[in-house]
């Protein structure tokens, strides 16, 4: 029986491993069209991508709509967090559950509410217009890993803080961040993450001068495969493993440990 | 008292006006504009339209098809590797090199993913190569265009999800309590079925509602893998933003698709509630 659900188990992890390792070998071959398995080994593929002026324009724009979502999102997170851990208000369970609510939304259906919205403010097609979706959908990543990380015990560290005489913020940056550190910096990892590989999304708002990796991706493979594609993709996969690794590192993944 | 209360407010201020300003009224002006008819008045035809059209019925059905499938795939998939990984996996090294795999195809685009089976399953791909040669099949099998090449996609987006829900319900399980079944005689088959299943029972709801609710509201997978020949329900939505131009039409496609989707989750969240105290305060 142990030998069955071994066998299913490691099949499946084979299935799930299966097209990264096809999109990463694909980008090594040496012909014109995408074969697996590669024929040649050749880094040829990678240099067309980065004389690419348009790819390197919107890896640009994908990592600045990122990195700045990530940080509006901490901005809104962190004080939204301090408010429901530590203090007690009417509306306390229906406002957590609407910050938290972006996470269940289904993209498409943001970007078109968005893109409606947006037209008649004339927040369309420009990068704020990009942002605040983005910010959007990654604040309750940042919120959800940060609320755990909020404790009882610490209440009483930041009292004695403001009775030694500290204002209010230094009690904050000297007490309270370096003890949610971890959480917000996984956190801000996932929400990096989940900015960087938004299709649904950006594509209400991206255009041929303003758009994002995964848009131009999505819209290139709907009519043609090449190997330069599999090289933007494998430049992603590798990414994301340096990512993982990260927050290995950082927070230690323990996913499914016994305990 | 009140001086809390200014606290709150500041606190507040920022994470509320921008939830507000760019997720609840976006949502409301879809909301709105959902009930209203080409001339700007208030009307159910948009919702009479999705429910009176033929075709609407047929992508419905195979978006749920889909969705209906790839839950139950990823089930019968999910549950041996979840077990796999718990139970089965001593190593811990082996484990964790087990969980970057599993995670790893969730840190990466739907693009990304989707393209690799979409070369995997071309004719000349490596799934018909090995089908030919190893004599399944006479000649290549078409599966880009076909449901089952979306559903072989989907399952592989969704799996993931799956395996981490049942996975935790699992690691919950004492398995003390697995040995006390042994101990009283009952056979590996039967201490499963009445004793481990059940206790995980909420997980594997749990993961089949958000499973289902995402194979639902998928885009980027089936239309990268219908190749346009199969159509689901959030690409019907798609196209009435980007080239139909009916928002008010898209507005109740896009509502439908939401309502399904909070409904399931609904359920999911109410499910994954443990449901008996007495076996988890150990």
């Amino acid at each position: 029986m142990t030998m069955v659900v071994r066998l299913i188990a490691l099949l499946t992890l084979g299935y799930l491993v299966l097209p990264l390792v096809v999109v990463i070998g694909g980008s090594l071959t040496d012909t014109r069209f995408l074969a697996f398995p590669p024929q040649g080994v050749t880094l040829e593929w990678y240099n067309v991508i980065l004389r690419d002026p348009t790819y390197i324009n919107s890896f640009m724009i994908s990592a600045l709509l990122a990195a700045a979502a990530t940080l509006v999102a901490i901005l809104a997170a962190v004080p939204a967090a301090i408010a429901i851990s530590r203090y007690d208000f009417k509306g306390k369970a229906m406002l957590s559950a609407l910050l938290l609510s972006p996470l269940v939304l289904p993209h498409i259906v943001l970007g078109a509410a968005l893109l409606q919205y947006g037209a008649s403010i004339g927040l369309i097609q420009n990068f704020p217009a990009l942002l605040v979706g983005h910010t959007v959908i990654v604040t309750p990543f940042v919120l959800r890993t940060l609320l755990p990380q909020f404790s009882r015990d610490q209440v009483s560290l930041e009292e004695a803080s403001r009775d030694l005489g500290a204002s209010a913020w230094s009690t904050f940056f000297l007490v309270t961040l370096p003890q949610i550190r971890s959480g917000l910096i996984s956190g801000a990892i996932f929400a990096f993450i989940t900015s960087f590989i938004n299709v649904e999304l950006s594509i209400f708002n991206t255009t041929a001068e303003l758009n994002t990796i995964p848009v131009q991706l999505f819209n290139y493979v709907q009519y043609s495969v090449d190997p330069s594609i599999a090289a933007v993709s494998s430049i992603t996969i590798l990414a994301a493993v340096a990512a993982i690794i990260l927050i290995d590192w950082l927070i230690g993944l323990n996913f499914l440990s016994d305990q | 008292m009140s001086q809390s209360r200014t606290t709150i407010l500041w606190l507040l201020a920022f994470p509320v006006c921008l939830l507000t300003a760019f997720f609840v009224m976006p949502l409301s002006v879809v909301l709105i504009s959902s009930f209203t008819s080409g001339e700007g008045q208030f009307t159910f035809g948009q919702y009479g339209r999705i429910l009176l059209d033929s075709y609407h019925w047929d992508v419905i059905l195979v978006t749920f098809r889909l969705a209906v499938l790839s839950t139950l795939i990823c089930v019968l998939l999910g549950y041996p590797l979840a077990w796999y990984l718990v139970r089965i996996v001593k190593w811990r090294s082996w484990r964790r090199a087990c969980v970057i795999l599993l995670i790893l195809p969730l840190f990466t685009s739907n693009i990304v993913r989707s393209f690799g089976w979409m070369i995997l399953l071309g004719r000349t791909g490596l799934v018909n190569e090995f089908l030919v040669s190893f004599g399944f099949v006479d000649r290549p099998l078409r599966f880009l265009g076909t449901e089952t090449g979306i559903l072989i996609g989907l399952v592989y987006i969704l799996l993931p999800f799956m395996v981490l829900t049942i996975g935790n319900a699992l690691a919950k399980v004492d398995p003390a309590l697995e040995q006390a079944s042994r101990d009283l005689g009952a056979g590996s088959a039967r201490t499963f079925f009445s004793i481990t299943f059940p206790l995980t029972a909420h997980g594997v709801l749990a993961g089949g509602i958000i499973v289902f609710s995402m194979a639902i509201s998928a885009y980027v997978t089936p239309a990268l893998l219908s190749g346009g020949k199969v159509t689901v329900l959030a690409m019907l939505a798609f196209q009435q933003y980007s080239t139909v131009f009916d928002f008010n039409y898209g507005g109740a496609l896009s509502i439908t698709l939401l309502v399904f989707t909070i409904a399931l989750i609904g359920i999911a969240s109410w499910l994954a509630k443990p449901r008996t105290p007495e076996l988890e305060g150990k």
